[in-house]
């Protein structure tokens, strides 16, 4: 009977739930948001006031860029593929092959390229920072480096930023390659499709703009992540769970964070 | 009784120190500690020592009071008080906080301020991170290559010792330091506490549930409870004390009897 009427005037206590939970969550995303802000701008001062060590940075490159690579290029390996051949079967007899070129060359570089990588760069090494991080800050790593006089983020987040912000452009252009190789092979193999007439459709509906929209998304996803993966490291509390709750978060707020970038280009950048 | 640990010309002074993380951890101590002296923090777990500890070079920030080390405060002092007082300070953590991708020389190094290290050769800065292994007991040529991951607990502890004093600190904080180890490791590392702070000549606060190693090692004694000072005084006093919570640190019976009539858990 109690159960009944409680559902009765649910009514109520969900709109009241609800405005608690929008309240909750806004102010969250604010939290995170002035403490991002305030990261990104005291790695600035950091770079500007040259604090970071050209060893730390080097050792993230190692890390973050060249250990990517196979990973990446795997990945874009098969993006190219999967582009060919969708296209293909979608194009079917209908809309002349050639123009096979451009759908793998502008799929490849304005989309899948930037977007596809990031998301492997988030699972890769994303998740890794995060992860590195938590477990400092949970085993008191964090507050041994402030006790000697270190400051975190010169330390720990500005090498991993600026080692994925170089990395990352680098990244992306080594994937559309591999995804525009790879795509054309298949075009070939799969279609009859031959490299000329491929490379003929690619250039009808090239713009040398494409390129730099790519690197350009590359880059501001390459300072996206790692700040993210830093902020959620930085700020774990509680023990393995801790650190396991913040890693999923991070990965979560990345590839959100990724997509919300990537739908914000095209208007911002293409029209 | 007075709880107060209240003195002038102290090496560390905490002033009326509140903090609370959801719950009140620390309700408004005040205590100091005077140079070159002993000093032993004891309390129940879960009572706010350690977070006391971290309030000195500001790695816990506290909601009201203030801390002042050598006579600069930490929290008012601005951002070159702060740095002068985190090279004057060591801090040695429970579980030696040591960095897992880097050697125990690195480690060790680290512990170096800065601007010292850009001043110091090479092979000055060897001969400082060897000097304080030696002085924590362990063969730099064994050990300066390994990694944390390949030292035992007892060694570990040491490396983070030797981090602590590689800047030559004045003042060296201690949390836990024996926490997790065997008898002998810990008969070990109190001896080495008491060497070091002969040695180096330091004012030293140490956070522990060892008691007798406490009582026997330190000039005087404090206990919190609640976030509040319950006892500040002599080790012998602390041993004669009437107070029921204090009798149950220094009793086993006490402490049996203590459970059934105080809130302690």
């Amino acid at each position: 009977m109690s159960r009944q009427s409680s559902s009765v005037f649910a009514p109520s206590g969900f709109v009241g739930r609800f405005f608690v939970a929008v309240e909750r969550w806004s102010s969250s995303v604010a939290e995170h948001a002035g403490q991002l802000g305030q990261l990104a701008w005291n790695i600035g001062v950091a770079c500007v006031r040259l604090r970071v060590a050209r060893r730390d940075i080097v050792r993230q490159l190692n890390i973050i860029g060249i250990q990517s690579i196979m990973i990446v290029l795997i990945a874009a390996a098969l993006i190219g593929v999967v582009t060919s051949q969708q296209g293909g079967y979608q194009m079917q007899s209908q809309i002349p092959l050639y123009v096979m070129g451009s759908v793998v060359v502008e799929s490849v570089v304005l989309e899948m390229g930037p977007v596809l990588t990031a998301i492997v760069i988030v699972g890769r090494v994303g998740a890794r920072i995060t992860a590195e991080l938590g477990t400092m800050k949970v085993s008191e790593q964090v507050d041994a480096l402030v006790s000697v006089g270190r400051d975190p983020v010169e330390v720990l987040a500005a090498p991993r930023v600026l080692a994925m912000i170089v990395s990352m452009p680098l990244l992306v252009a080594m994937a559309n390659l591999t995804g525009i190789t790879t795509g054309m092979l298949s075009a070939q193999l799969t279609l009859g499709l031959g490299q000329e007439t491929f490379f003929y459709g690619a250039r009808l509906f090239w713009h040398s703009y494409d390129l730099l929209y790519s690197l350009m998304k590359a880059l501001v996803f390459g300072a996206a992540i790692p700040l993210i993966a830093v902020h959620m490291g930085l700020r774990t509390r509680g023990g393995a769970e801790g650190v396991g709750r913040s890693t999923t978060h991070a990965v979560v707020f990345m590839t959100l964070t990724i997509l919300v970038i990537d739908a914000m280009f095209p208007p911002l950048f293409l029209n | 009784m007075s709880v107060s640990g209240n003195g002038s010309g102290a090496a560390i002074e905490y002033r009326n120190v509140f903090k609370a993380f959801d719950v009140p951890v620390l309700s408004g101590v005040t205590l100091s500690v005077q140079p070159g002296e002993m000093f032993a923090l004891f309390g129940p777990s879960g009572t706010g020592k350690s977070v006391l500890l971290k309030t000195t070079i500001a790695l816990v920030t506290p909601d009201r009071g203030d801390v002042t080390v050598g006579g600069e405060s930490v929290y008012f002092g601005g951002r070159d008080a702060l740095d002068r007082i985190r090279r004057m300070v060591g801090f040695v953590f429970q579980y030696a906080a040591l960095f897992d991708s880097l050697t125990v020389f690195e480690n060790v190094e680290i512990g170096i301020p800065e601007a010292s290290l850009n001043q110091m050769r090479a092979n000055e800065v060897a001969h400082r991170v060897s000097e304080s292994l030696e002085l924590v007991n362990l063969d730099p040529s064994q050990v300066l290559r390994k990694l944390p991951s390949e030292l035992s607990g007892g060694m570990k502890k040491r490396v983070g010792i030797a981090r602590a004093i590689a800047g030559r600190p004045e003042i060296l904080l201690w949390d836990e330091p024996t926490t997790g180890l065997d008898p002998v490791n810990t008969a070990a590392i109190e001896r080495l506490i008491t060497q070091l702070s002969d040695e180096l000549r330091v004012t030293s606060l140490l956070v522990t549930h060892d008691i007798e190693g406490g009582l026997e090692m330190c000039d005087r004694v404090a206990m919190l409870e609640g976030g509040r000072l319950r006892f500040c005084g002599l080790p012998e006093d602390f041993r004669a004390s009437k107070d029921p919570v204090v009798n149950a640190f220094t009793d086993r019976k006490a402490a049996i009897a203590a459970l059934d009539t105080l809130e302690i858990s």
